[in-house]
């Protein structure tokens, strides 16, 4: 009952703000932020019971849903999905916290989309279930079009737009392979199953070199949904459109959980369910991967607009997730995994700290800015921390996220090794000339303009940012105290690739 | 000769007793209306004579669904399991489409026991189709459905869309009839019958061997795909859409294609489709080019009518989908309930859209565009978020009903490895996306101030209301639903 409890307890909670009058702005966002830290506490007290020593499937829950079709609601957690699942939790109250000020209409609709929201992602990776994964994986999509769309910027109906039809076009793909997974499975053992942990069982021909035959589709069907949603060179334009025009909290959400889910998709589904194929098409995803850390690096160099520039560096970093997990071996799994959280409260807080001088200024024009650091002094520090996290300084989570990652591709393949650490000296300089453009240097425009002065961080605003900073280092110093969760998992995954299976715990 | 067994006995009677309930019932506001001097009742009257034989027809048909199936009328119909299924779906719509007319500008005025007694015949002309276990009673059916929505779509007093939408639905609806008679011939030339169980029989031999054979299944094909709107026999459905009164689209659009659609299916209950490949490849690119057509005529569209109308073509290339998987592959059973599953989520869609476009429709001749229903979330929250739940559903996103019945769809067509027809199915969801999207975004996402009044219409209120709460609560719990359906296609006669 404790996944479901925490899978549907957002949903209870956004039904129930849904009596408060909507005039009660405050009211509303006080009981968002009480209802998703409630959330995040019971998300810990899942962890304090979690098993720490067993790649197998934990609280697992297993209801008929359309037997018909050998559809269950099937909820586990195992050492992959357990961190993405904090880190949702972790996000959401800070998001709330976030947006005190930068949503001001429509208060009461936006949290209510943030905690239905909540719940589609929760469920997207506790689900077990290849259709149930899918519910939740397509629903994600209902509030985060909304989000957008109803408090983005100026051009966000084709941003939303163009955000669902790139996502809708992979997963439908899916949804034809996870169909033809069904059918496999009710040719070897006699009925169907939706179930992730049979389609493990299955063995599904496949011809190296060849494109038409089954595993070769499959691999690509489930690749083109996970890999639009990471996104990945070349499907990656939606995003910098969506960044661009989502308000603050979709941002950091979009950033820090949903691109997630295609990475997770990638080590839930991709590589153990066609470890053949994923073994054979790896030197493509460690090409695209390259070509996409490279790209995203220097499209990031010349944006004038901050926002656009975190949004081109997340291409960047996932591009460093995917070679880790096509690396495929036990440093660069486990350096994609610790990189997914690293992205997640790196660049979730950097988008709070640009929508926090844009709720100043309205401006994220990088040469309105300049010498902020004079202006803002605690601003200014916490963002050149965050930044240090995104460019992988040691003592900060990016760093071991990075090394990981670069020591396992360079492993498994030495010129993508190479190339890709030429994106980490990239990922400084654009990181860092931006941070020289804004916080040093004369006063820009913005700064000097006596009749708007700028003041530093409030009370809320640090308060936000604390929990980030202080699991930047922690993360950078201790990351054993991480990875010690997931290490049966990821061992599981990368030793027994070929022959994968997941056990549950009684 | 068998002379002693009597034309018509009792049982028979009986088979058709929903249809009586309705007919009879039907009578009553039109009589009372002669005999009062031609003065219109009190149209609440008129509707509760009308629900009270509709529920009088439910509950007939509930104590008849229990027994075996069999043929009654010296098996010229039967009572099998897609007749409780195809006629609770009438009744539905029907129910509902008179809920809707009483709140129309358009149809409540001085004829509506007239639109009544129109609006429930064609019902029985529906029935009549479902349950033909012959050609010459399908052809019945059918003419009967349509003559009476011929003049219902022609009811609206002043628009003179209305009347043109009339002529053109008459005109090509004749001309749709003429080649299913012609089909009838043929088939009856060649096969030498027209008992419906005598033809599935021949199709296998004589596919193969009668040429003309197959020029009479072909137009009787045909004069099905006109009625509910397969290409290329699709051209007349967003004129007669736009045209009709906004009740009687939402009837046309749910019924017919739900009663003609079960009619197709026990046309198609034959091994002898196993391997006509030529059958197969013509039907199958129908069924994508009705997709396409639909879908891409359907992006470019302002007026909210003609894009559900092109939306509704769209439909019947995916349930063709499941149609030709049951049909020309080795499970017939999981084809029919695919198609059926999707009948249902279809017509709570489309009915709960319709219904919505009505009330925004304050006067005749209104046209509701894209501009009307903008910040329409601002003003009438409940009915702008019961539309974006139906549009959602109606683009196929989980969990809600229209996400499951294209899951059946698909999957029933994957089985049969039919890869190439499920691939243009996608094709078609990703494209149907962007325009169910829109209106989404016009009613959300716009911040010019709401530019309609919607009339104060309770029922036609709660018809949206109660669609889009069904369409969410049976996607969840779709199991049930499926399991009614399975059973259903099971019985058959």
């Amino acid at each position: 009952m404790l996944l479901s409890l925490i899978t549907f307890l957002p949903l209870v909670f956004a039904l129930l703000l849904l009596v408060i009058p909507s005039s009660q702005k405050c009211f509303i966002r006080w009981s968002a932020l009480v209802f998703t830290i409630i959330e995040f506490g019971l998300s810990l007290f899942m962890l304090s019971k979690f098993e720490k020593g067993t790649a197998a499937l934990q609280f697992v829950e297993r209801i008929p849903w359309v037997p018909e079709l050998g559809i269950t609601y099937f909820l586990g957690i195992d050492g992959i999905s357990l961190w993405l699942v904090i880190l949702t939790t972790f996000l959401t109250p800070v998001i709330v916290a976030g947006s005190w000020s930068a949503i001001n209409t429509k208060v009461k609709g936006f949290h209510i989309s943030l905690l239905i929201l909540e719940t589609a992602m929760l469920g997207s990776f506790l689900a077990m279930d290849a259709i149930l994964f899918y519910v939740f994986f397509e629903l994600s999509l209902v509030p985060m079009y909304f989000m957008v769309g109803i408090w983005g910027g100026a051009n966000r109906i084709y941003a939303t737009i163009k955000f669902f039809i790139f996502t809708m076009v992979g997963s439908l793909m899916m949804l034809l392979a996870i169909i033809y997974l069904m059918y496999a499975t009710h040719d070897t053992m006699g009925t169907f199953s939706a179930s992730v942990l049979d389609f493990y069982e299955l063995k599904i021909p496949f011809v190296a070199g060849d494109f038409m035959n089954p595993q070769t589709l499959l691999f690509f069907a489930f690749s083109l949904a996970f890999a639009i949603k990471v996104p990945m060179f070349p499907l990656h334009t939606w995003l910098p459109d969506a960044h661009v025009e989502a308000p603050t909290p979709g941002s950091v959400i979009l950033a820090g959980v949903m691109l997630k889910m295609g990475t997770y998709g990638f080590m839930r589904f991709v590589i153990p369910l066609f470890p053949e194929a994923a073994e054979y098409w790896a030197w493509l995803f460690l090409f695209l991967g390259t070509i996409g850390i490279i790209y995203g690096a220097l499209v990031a160099m010349v944006q004038p607009d901050i926002k656009k520039l975190v949004a081109y560096s997340s291409v960047s970093h996932m591009g460093y997730v995917m070679i880790g997990l096509f690396a495929l071996n036990m440093f660069g799994v486990t350096g994609a995994l610790y990189q997914m959280l690293n992205h997640g409260i790196s660049t979730g807080a950097l988008f709070l700290l640009v929508g926090m001088i844009y709720e100043r200024t309205h401006s994220r024009e990088i040469s309105q800015y300049g010498g902020l650091a004079k202006a803002m002094p605690i601003y200014s520090i916490l963002f050149i921390i965050v930044t240090m996290s995104s460019i992988a300084v040691p003592m900060t989570n990016g760093f071991i996220g990075e090394f990981l990652i670069l020591l396992g591709t360079w492993q498994a393949n030495k010129i993508f090794g190479a190339l890709a650490v030429t994106g980490v000296v990239l990922g400084a300089a654009y990181m860092l000339w931006m941070v020289k453009r804004v916080f040093f240097g004369p006063a820009g425009p913005l700064v000097k303009d006596t009749h708007h002065p700028l003041h530093d961080v409030t009370l809320r605003e640090m308060l936000v940012m604390a929990p980030l900073v202080v699991l930047i280092f922690w993360m950078g110093l201790f990351p054993n105290h991480f990875l010690d969760w997931s290490k049966p998992s990821i061992d599981h995954l990368v030793k027994t690739r070929d022959s994968y299976n997941l056990t549950e715990t009684k | 000769m068998e002379s002693a067994k009597p034309l018509i006995e009792l049982v028979d009677l009986l088979a058709i007793a929903p249809m009586l309930a309705i007919f009879v019932l039907s009578l009553f506001p039109l009589m009372i209306k002669v005999f009062r001097g031609n003065r219109e009742l009190n149209p609440y009257v008129t509707l509760f004579f009308a629900l009270i034989g509709i529920g009088l027809a439910t509950a007939l048909t509930a104590t008849l669904s229990g027994a075996k199936p069999r043929a009654y009328f010296n098996d010229a119909i039967v009572f099998d399991g897609f007749v409780p299924w195809a006629s609770y779906l009438i009744y539905l719509v029907t129910a509902a489409s008179l809920m809707m007319s009483i709140d129309h500008v358009t149809t409540r005025g001085r004829q509506f026991s007239e639109h009544v007694f129109l609006m429930m015949n064609s019902s029985v002309g529906m029935l009549v189709l479902v349950m033909a276990n012959d050609l010459i009673v399908t052809f019945i059916g059918i003419e009967m459905m349509s003559l009476c929505l011929y003049i219902l779509c022609a009811m609206s007093h002043e628009d003179t869309l209305s009347k043109e939408a009339a002529f053109k639905y008459f005109v090509l609806g004749s001309f749709a009839s003429a080649i299913f008679l012609y089909g009838i011939a043929l088939i009856y030339g060649t096969a030498g019958s027209t008992y419906l169980p005598d033809i599935t029989q021949a199709i296998g031999p004589l596919l193969t061997t009668s040429r003309l054979f197959v020029v009479g299944l072909g137009l009787l094909i045909l004069g099905f795909a006109f009625k509910v709107s397969i290409f290329p026999l699709h051209a007349w459905t967003p004129d007669v859409y736009h045209g009709a009164p906004t009740p009687v689209t939402a009837f046309m659009a749910t019924a017919v294609k739900a009663s003609t659609f079960i009619a197709f299916l026990r046309l198609f209950n034959s091994e002898g489709f196993l391997d006509a490949d030529r059958f197969f490849t013509v039907l199958q690119w129908l069924a994508v080019l009705t997709m396409l057509v639909g879908n891409a005529a359907a992006l470019f569209q302002d007026n909210l009518k003609r894009m559900l109308a092109y939306s509704s073509i769209a439909h019947s290339g995916y349930i063709m989908v499941g149609l030709i998987a049951g049909a020309f592959g080795d499970n017939y059973d999981a084809g029919a309930t695919s198609v059926m599953f999707y009948l249902l989520s279809y017509t709570l869609m489309t009915l709960g859209t319709f219904a919505l476009v009505a009330m925004l429709e304050k006067h005749e001749n209104t046209v509701v565009s894209m501009s009307s229903i903008q910040g329409l979330a601002r003003k009438y929250p409940v009915m702008a978020l019961s539309l974006a739940i139906l549009m959602l559903s109606l683009a196929g996103i989980p969990p809600t009903l229209g996400f499951f019945g294209k899951l059946f769809v698909f999957s029933a067509a994957i089985e049969q490895d039919m890869y190439w027809l499920v691939f243009w199915g996608v094709i078609n969801s990703i494209i149907s996306v962007y325009y169910y999207l829109y209106p989404v975004v016009k009613m959300y996402m716009s911040d010019e101030e709401p530019a309609e009044v919607m009339g104060n219409h309770m029922l036609t209120r709660f018809i949206v209301a109660a669609t889009a709460i069904l369409v969410v609560v049976m996607g969840i719990f779709s199991s049930p639903v499926l399991k009614a359906v399975q059973r259903s296609v099971v019985n058959l006669f």
